[in-house]
């Protein structure tokens, strides 16, 4: 007898949709699994078969074999107990051959036949309903990640004696078998929506700090924060998720898609409505970095997809792992090659910095400031050239003392900030609606030249500038770029003087 | 007669007291070298003999003297015509200088700048005009060579035509620190290069402060222009006090921790450096035997922006000689102005404009200073 399930790998945040086929038939009695396995593949041989006994069915002795098709295809985890149990009970006869067409099953099983949930569940349903397939069942501890999918019936199994009851019965007595999962995207992203964990109004003063964040975050330019110990760098660091405009339907299952694979998703939060906000501390490795580890998983710059990624204490990263960013700051997304096959993870974040001005964390305040300056210059060449280079504003926040704090009032909440942001971006859009990007940061020089046209008088400035205060030609479009997004910001078609100016105190200074 | 002299220097264990006494005691160096050990046992600790002996052995007399000749390094020791007089009036004064280029002339006014290393703005300015004044006026200035304070004045006086001498805590063939290589090249042009230290000897921090004391001792005025409260510049001061030099030191505010050295020096009793011009023409009063004013002494400018618009008068006139970051500034005008205070972006506009001008700078990202 044989049968075929259909099941899915993932591969990177995307998914294969796998046939697992079951076939048993006379001869000596064994258990033999091919098709391109990993160990923990392999192992469903001892669990289904245990699960299965007790669920009181008995394997008789026949020589039962099982191809996971495509066999070409690196097969990990272990969600493919399910469909291998479903495709055993089906070639002993246990239900008709069509109950299971179009049909997908994952995940884990238990030695007492209960299913377990699995990580990658959401882009393994995505890929089934782009192939047309109609239903999915799934463990239901991942039945609401799965069900955010459009388009696709999924239903949640606890165990697989409900499976086999639901696959055995009428069309009519199905009904509460199985839970079947409702799409609730747009209420989780609602819901999101009026929910703000940090609000930008708690940072009082920090005035120049603040502005930069909020042009940062319109133009998505990437963003370094230096000052003094509890300046509020971090403070203000944490706040630039919310102000970044509200994750679209599309962007939030992209990123869930991420956090799935790497199995972040709760039953409670099966989807990601905020935008994400990864925070490594410096003793990361390169592969939890950027992605990688003998079972590939994505890394925490993946994890920051659509969202900010925050390294804090800059220079205490080895160069060696910032240097690992460049390549995926470049192309929003970070290929993994293995001996199995490569994997990519899209790494589309904006990157923001915060670290000491100084050894001692006070330049240029003189006064406090005991740093000599070679040591200045020693610390300043800890930080990575490349790196500096992709990140376009610096600002230096400085120390509110406590007694000024007390009497200073409240700043702009993150919703008024985000309405301005969010009017920037729509600005952008527009702009480069024939372009293969979406914000000022992103611009080449020949894009600079088309978009950032001067005036005279602006002209004048910018070469006034260049020459008296030393640009370098890079710093030059970088300014230019800046200024881009400040005019944006005010939502003004030409840039202007006073947009200049401004972008011109955001660059960076050698000290 | 040098060679014998270099010999007696390069001995180790025989610290510059011993070596007066030594010569006192003996006609010179050469005399000591061809004494036989029991000669010598009579006049000196046994551990002194060895350490001469020791010495004798692996010396070669010629050959080591000739290698400082090709270097052009002169060995002026106590005994010679040449020995500075001002020096030779300090307690226990070295045995030996070592020199690149000249001394500092005997009838020259000489006048000792110091100060520290890490200065602000303002100590940069300050020790940039009066090294000028000094170069114009032809008085010899004296300092370390060291960054900040030492370095810009030297540098300055050698701008404005001046002669220079630094004094260092290393051998004079020794450059450091070597980012002040220019300072050092010039020096050997136009002035000189002095130590006590044999040639190749590298820097050491214990080797500084008694340098310090051939400073204040080359001078006849000492002038501090930018210390913190305990700091080698202290040291200097002591040992001026102690050889009996005139000592002015350069205000600062209390605010400025940099400054609270030669506040407190003030206190105690140093003379006041208002200007530039002010300290040269006392000099003149006190020293006019040394000094006659060759012109009207350059002082300290401070630009007045008389081209500037009433809104950068304003801005410009919040901006300190010391970083302030932006927002301390609005804070600034705020208080001043109140509801006619500039916006955040104008100022911007007005401070880039004022960098652009080049009566700013900009010190880092958002931080403003006046130039001066």
């Amino acid at each position: 007898m044989f049968r075929s399930v259909l099941t899915g790998c993932l591969c990177g945040v995307d998914a294969n949709i796998i046939h697992a086929e079951v076939d048993v038939s006379t001869g000596l009695p064994g258990f033999s699994m091919v098709g391109s396995l990993s160990n923990e593949v392999k192992e469903a041989r001892e669990r289904v078969q245990v699960a299965l006994k007790n669920t009181d069915f008995d394997l008789p002795p026949n020589k039962i074999t099982i191809n996971l098709s495509p066999a070409d295809i690196r097969k990990d985890g272990t969600c493919f107990d399910l469909p291998i149990a479903v495709g055993l009970l089906g070639c002993f006869g246990l239900f008709e051959e069509e109950r299971i067409e179009g049909v997908l099953f994952l995940g884990e099983l238990g030695l007492n036949g209960e299913i377990k949930p699995v990580n990658g569940v959401l882009p393994i349903v995505k890929a089934a309903a782009k192939q047309g397939i109609r239903e999915c069942i799934v463990p239901k501890r991942n039945l609401a990640e799965g069900s955010v999918i459009p388009g696709i019936i999924v239903r949640g199994a606890e165990h697989i004696r409900q499976v086999l009851e639901f696959l055995q019965a009428e069309e009519e007595e199905k009904k509460g078998l199985l839970v079947t999962g409702e799409c609730r995207l747009e209420d989780f992203l609602k819901q999101a929506e009026n929910s703000c964990s940090l609000d930008f109004a708690e940072v009082k003063g920090q005035k120049m700090a603040k502005r930069a964040a909020e042009i940062a975050a319109a133009g998505f330019h990437n963003l370094a924060l230096s000052g003094p110990p509890s300046a509020g760098k971090s403070m203000i660091a944490k706040r630039i998720p919310g102000i970044l405009p509200k994750l679209t339907i599309q962007e939030a299952l992209d990123v869930s898609a991420i956090y799935s694979v790497a199995g972040l998703l709760t039953e409670e939060m099966p989807i990601v409505t905020e935008r994400p906000f990864q925070s490594p501390h410096h003793t990361i490795s390169g592969a939890a970095l950027v992605g990688g580890g003998s079972k590939v998983r994505p890394g925490a710059i993946s994890l920051a997809h659509k969202g900010v990624l925050f390294l804090d204490e800059l220079t205490e990263f080895p160069r060696s792992i910032l240097e690992n960013l460049r390549q995926p700051i470049e192309d929003k997304r970070v290929n993994i090659v293995r001996v199995h096959g490569s994997y990519v993870f899209p790494t589309d974040f904006m990157l923001v910095c915060a670290m000491n001005p100084c050894k001692c964390g006070f330049y240029p305040d003189k006064n406090k400031c005991t740093c000599t300056e070679n040591e200045l210059h020693r610390y300043r060449g800890k930080l990575s050239g490349p790196l500096i280079d992709r990140i376009d504003m610096y600002v230096e926040t400085q120390r509110v003392d406590l007694r000024s704090l007390s009497k200073m009032e409240k700043g702009e909440s993150t919703a008024v900030i985000r309405e301005r942001v969010s009017k920037a971006r729509g600005l952008q859009e527009r702009r480069f609606r024939e372009l293969p990007f979406q914000f000022n940061s992103q611009m080449e020089v020949q894009d600079i030249e088309r978009f950032c046209h001067l005036e005279e008088k602006e002209k004048r400035l910018m070469e006034l500038a260049y020459n008296s205060l030393e640009l370098s030609a890079r710093t030059y479009h970088r300014v230019l770029k800046v200024s881009r997004t400040i005019a944006d910001l005010e939502g003004e078609e030409r840039i202007l003087e006073r947009h200049i100016s401004e972008a011109l105190a955001y660059r960076f200074m050698k000290g | 007669m040098r060679k014998y002299d270099y010999f007696l220097d390069t001995c180790p264990g025989v610290g510059d007291k011993r070596k007066n006494t030594i010569l006192r005691a003996v006609k010179d160096s050469k005399e000591i070298y061809d004494m036989s050990e029991k000669d010598l046992s009579g006049l000196l600790r046994p551990e002194i003999v060895q350490a001469l002996l020791q010495h004798r052995e692996k010396w070669k007399l010629e050959e080591e003297y000739n290698k400082l000749e090709e270097k052009g390094i002169q060995l002026v020791t106590l005994p010679m015509e040449e020995y500075p007089e001002r020096l030779r009036r300090i307690p226990d004064p070295p045995f030996a200088l070592y020199v690149r280029g000249r001394l500092p002339g005997e009838e020259q006014l000489s006048v000792a700048v110091i100060g520290a290393r890490d200065c602000s703005e303002y100590g940069e300015y300050v020790a940039e005009a009066l090294g000028n004044c000094l170069g114009e006026q032809g008085i010899s200035l004296i300092s370390g060579m060291a960054r900040g304070i030492d370095g810009i004045s030297q540098m300055a006086a050698l701008k404005a035509g001046g002669a220079s001498y630094g004094v260092l805590g290393c051998g004079v063939d020794v450059c450091y620190p070597k980012s002040n290589r220019l300072l050092y090249d010039r020096l050997l042009e136009k002035g000189g290069i002095i130590s006590t230290y044999p040639p190749g000897t590298a820097p050491r921090a214990s080797l500084f402060p008694p340098r310090n004391r051939i400073v204040s001792g080359l001078c006849d005025v000492l002038v501090v222009v930018e210390a913190r409260q305990r700091s080698g510049t202290s040291i200097t001061v002591e040992m001026a006090l102690e050889q009996g030099k005139d000592v002015y030191a350069v205000p600062g505010r209390l605010t400025d921790r940099l400054s609270d050295g030669c506040n407190r020096m003030l206190k105690d009793g140093a003379q006041i450096f208002l200007s530039p011009k002010e300290f040269v023409e006392e000099l003149s009063m006190r020293y006019g035997n040394m000094l006659t004013l060759r012109k009207t002494a350059s002082d300290i400018m401070i630009p007045e922006g008389e081209k500037l618009s009433e809104q950068e008068l304003m801005v410009y006139q919040a901006l300190d000689l010391y970083p302030l970051p932006v927002e301390k500034v609005l804070e600034k005008l705020q208080r001043k102005k109140g509801a006619q205070a500039p916006e955040f972006s104008q100022v911007m506009i007005i401070l880039m404009g004022l960098c652009v001008k080049g009566l700013i700078v900009q010190n880092t990202s958002g931080w403003f200073s006046k130039t001066v």
